[in-house]
């Protein structure tokens, strides 16, 4: 059996020492997909945000590619992709300028043909030359989301990507993901859509105050439907 | 397809890409900063324009302070020959003024960051495999070489404006100025670079701030003076230059090793404060300063047991949000100091010093005061929720400000009285102005947002955004019109019934016009009317 990718064990992520969700236990192995639910502000993207660095555990542990998380390490840069809801775009480039300097500063050749393909793919083609003002709030997150697949990564995390797309978007994203870890990519998300949840995840992992507890997909599909009537 | 960056032998990775060399990050820098340049139309001649203008209104800036300096020196009256029993020196005084802008500077830096990267730089550069250094360079060279200008500016106008010295004793002292100040901000990038939190240095900024005038009074009492800033002599200066180099080094060497949470939230209050001093909003300012070293988390949960109703809920939530500001704190009790310094220092204890003194320092430690009032007109949750009328609203949040600036009336007024020599007739008037400086600090806190749409007035320092204009003067209107007892009273060094009646008639107007929940001013309104009748006429 392969290693895993991401190990969290008894994981406590919050803000100034004060935990915003019950210890999370995961693990998420190559070629597989691992979502997280739960009710808004139960502390889903808290806990993405501790697995790509961008916030210090508060207690348990977790480790990633075998190591602590440290995102100050190139080579974790280089195999961590997120899509966060970053809504911060360079004003003055426009939209395949943004995807092809994700791809330049991954070191992506031929950059170009990757970033026309991905442009094609998130129904971007018409706007490639458009600045981001300019774009619809679906529009800049299938750019966000697109960013996420310019580039070479291990582990994708992506924080509710279904957010601001349209049902067809949602498939295409679902089939993107799924693809993804029959390529033997690992990924985590955190999501509100169970059919997005019952496309792509192998486990979800339901994220609460008083407990979480790891689930079958279908199980957790159900409680979202519920939580989300 | 071949992978040639970023995998073991175990871990399979999605990378249907040809991968090469990844490229510096100077010329990510540049492939940005091309296309901005491109799209925003610059080219080399509009470059050296904005060179050009931006250098020329330094130096006239400069030039203009340093008149105000040389004017400064020319009036002040000559060192008193007998000492008075509670007096300081203006040569302590300026030492206490350096030692505070030090502890401002530290405080600001720690608020700032002061290495950040901002917005999209966060969201689109920070995850690429680079070094981080060649990213971060620009940024972390702005601040210092600021600081480092500016200090060197202020302080060689205090030593040359208040202490009258020498050309060549004023350039040493500014060079070491310049140092001192590239230096703070160097420590607390180095502060930044060792994940000492954002709220840690900016509070060791705020204690020093704090215990400058503090210090001042102290030594005021046990009548503990110097005849002149310690100057620092050149091999001083010539061997801080390798420090702040080293520093400098010692930073650049662990911006690499900055975290990007902490500069993602240094750029975001950045970016926060950069756009607010753009658009002259200062209550964006302050919001920035404020939230951005705020602690995450109360470790106390106040019970607001003093919350009974509607109205003490807004009393109690307004004390509990200047309470746990520390920053409006420490400004409110600098603030109070002010006027007793300056009227302990013979040189500055004319009628014009201490008006000064009273006028700036009342308007900052008002400021202080209206943080409730700011919050509340962001976002009016409190406000909406209670059974209560918007003008009572208006009303009560001029409670908390009221019983902080009595506080400070009782101390500046004090200090006032005895210069003046007469203490309860001063803080009586003090008392009695305290309704106009509350009323102010809320009317200043529902004032619109600036309105760039305005009319521009031809003026001799450029055109006048007459719209901004309006909006940024009120509250300040109030200080100016309805304090005018207490300037005639500091004028004329006196207090008597007519004036003390008089303030507080002024008093009750100030209320009545903060308690005015109309946006528009009298002027503008006045306008309105003249246009519809116009346009009824029309018809």
């Amino acid at each position: 059996m392969s290693k895993p990718v991401i190990r969290a064990q008894d994981l406590l992520v919050g803000y100034g020492g004060a935990p915003v969700c019950a210890p999370v236990t995961f693990t998420l192995a190559p070629g597989k997909v691992v979502a997280l639910v739960g009710a808004n502000g139960s502390g889903k993207s808290t806990v993405l945000r501790a697995v790509i660095g961008l916030l210090e555990p508060s207690g348990g542990s977790l480790q990633v590619f075998g190591g602590p998380v440290d995102e100050r390490d190139v080579g974790f840069r280089t195999k961590v992709a997120s899509v966060l809801d970053d809504d911060a775009y360079f004003p003055a480039l426009t939209v395949s300028e943004h995807l092809y300097l994700t791809a330049r500063g991954h070191g992506v050749h031929g950059a170009q043909d990757v970033v026309a393909g991905l442009l094609a793919e998130f129904g971007l083609t018409d706007h490639a030359k458009s600045l981001p003002v300019a774009l619809s709030s679906g529009q800049r997150r299938r750019l966000l989301l697109a960013a996420g697949f310019v580039r070479p990564r291990s582990l994708l995390v992506l924080d509710e990507p279904e957010q601001r797309l349209d049902r067809a978007m949602r498939d295409r994203l679902a089939a993107r993901i799924v693809a993804e870890k029959q390529s033997g990519g690992a990924v985590l998300l955190a999501t509100h859509d169970p059919d997005l949840l019952r496309a792509v995840a192998d486990r979800a992992v339901h994220v609460a105050d008083d407990v979480t507890r790891v689930l079958p997909t279908d199980q957790a599909a159900d409680l979202i439907a519920r939580e989300n009537p | 397809m071949t992978d040639t960056v970023g995998t073991h032998d175990d871990e399979p990775a999605v990378q249907p890409f040809d991968l090469g060399d990844v490229p510096s990050a100077k010329s990510i820098r540049r492939f940005t900063a091309q296309a901005a340049n491109a799209r925003g139309g610059a080219n080399i001649g509009d470059l050296l324009s904005s060179v050009y203008y931006a250098v020329i209104s330094i130096a006239i800036s400069v030039g203009l302070a340093l008149g105000f300096a040389q004017a400064m020196r020319a009036s002040l009256p000559p060192s008193p020959d007998v000492e008075a029993p509670l007096s300081l020196s203006l040569a302590t005084l300026v030492v206490v003024i350096i030692v505070a802008l030090a502890g401002a500077l530290l405080s600001l830096a720690g608020r700032l960051g002061p290495v950040g990267a901002g917005g999209a730089e966060a969201a689109w550069w920070l995850g690429l495999p680079v070094d981080r250094r060649g990213l971060l360079r620009p940024a972390a060279r702005r601040l210092p070489l600021l600081a480092g200008f500016v200090g060197a500016v202020l302080v060689a106008l205090l030593d040359a404006g208040l202490l009258a010295d020498p050309g060549l004793r004023v350039a040493r002292v500014a060079a070491t100025a310049a140092l001192v100040a590239a230096g703070i901000v160097l420590v607390a990038a180095v502060g930044q670079s060792a994940s000492v939190s954002r709220r840690s240095i900016a509070l060791a900024g705020d204690v020093l701030l704090f215990l400058a005038p503090v210090a001042a009074v102290i030594l005021a009492r046990v009548g503990w003076s110097v005849d002149e800033v310690p100057g620092a002599p050149w091999w001083f200066v010539a061997a801080l230059v390798p420090v702040v180099t080293l520093l400098a080094v010692v930073v650049d060497r662990r911006l690499g090793r900055m975290p990007a949470r902490s500069l993602r939230e240094s750029g975001s209050v950045a970016t926060q404060a950069v756009g607010a001093v753009v658009s002259m909003d200062s209550r964006e300012l302050g919001r920035a300063l404020t939230d951005g070293a705020a602690a995450p988390v109360r470790r106390w949960v106040s019970r607001l047991r003093t919350a009974r109703g509607p109205v003490s809920a807004l009393i109690t939530a307004d004390v509990v949000v200047l309470r746990r500001s520390a920053r409006h704190v420490v400004q409110l009790v600098v603030a109070a100091l002010v006027p007793v310094l300056v009227s302990t220092v013979p040189q500055l204890a004319s009628s014009v010093g201490v008006l000064l003194a009273l006028l700036v320092a009342g308007s900052v430690a008002m400021s202080a005061t209206g943080e409730g009032a700011r919050r509340a007109e962001m976002a009016p949750i409190l406000d909406r929720l209670l059974p209560i009328d918007a003008k009572t609203v208006r009303r009560l949040r001029m409670v908390v400000p009221a019983a902080a600036m009595a506080l400070w009336s009782v101390v500046a007024f004090a200090a006032v009285g005895r210069w003046a020599s007469d203490v309860p007739g001063w803080i009586a008037l003090g008392l009695a102005s305290t309704p106009v400086w509350a009323a102010a600090a809320v009317r200043a806190s529902y004032r619109p947002a600036p309105d760039w749409g305005g009319a521009l007035v031809s003026t001799p320092m450029g055109a006048l955004p007459t719209g901004v204009a309006t909006v940024l003067a009120r509250g300040p209107d109030l200080v100016v019109l309805c304090l005018l007892p207490v300037w005639i009273a500091v004028l004329l060094r006196t207090v008597n019934a007519t004036l003390l009646y008089t303030q507080v008639i002024l008093s009750i107007i100030a209320v009545a016009v903060a308690s005015s929940i109309r946006t528009r001013s009298l002027m503008e309104t006045l306008m309105d009317a003249q246009e519809q009748e116009r346009a009824g006429a029309r018809r």
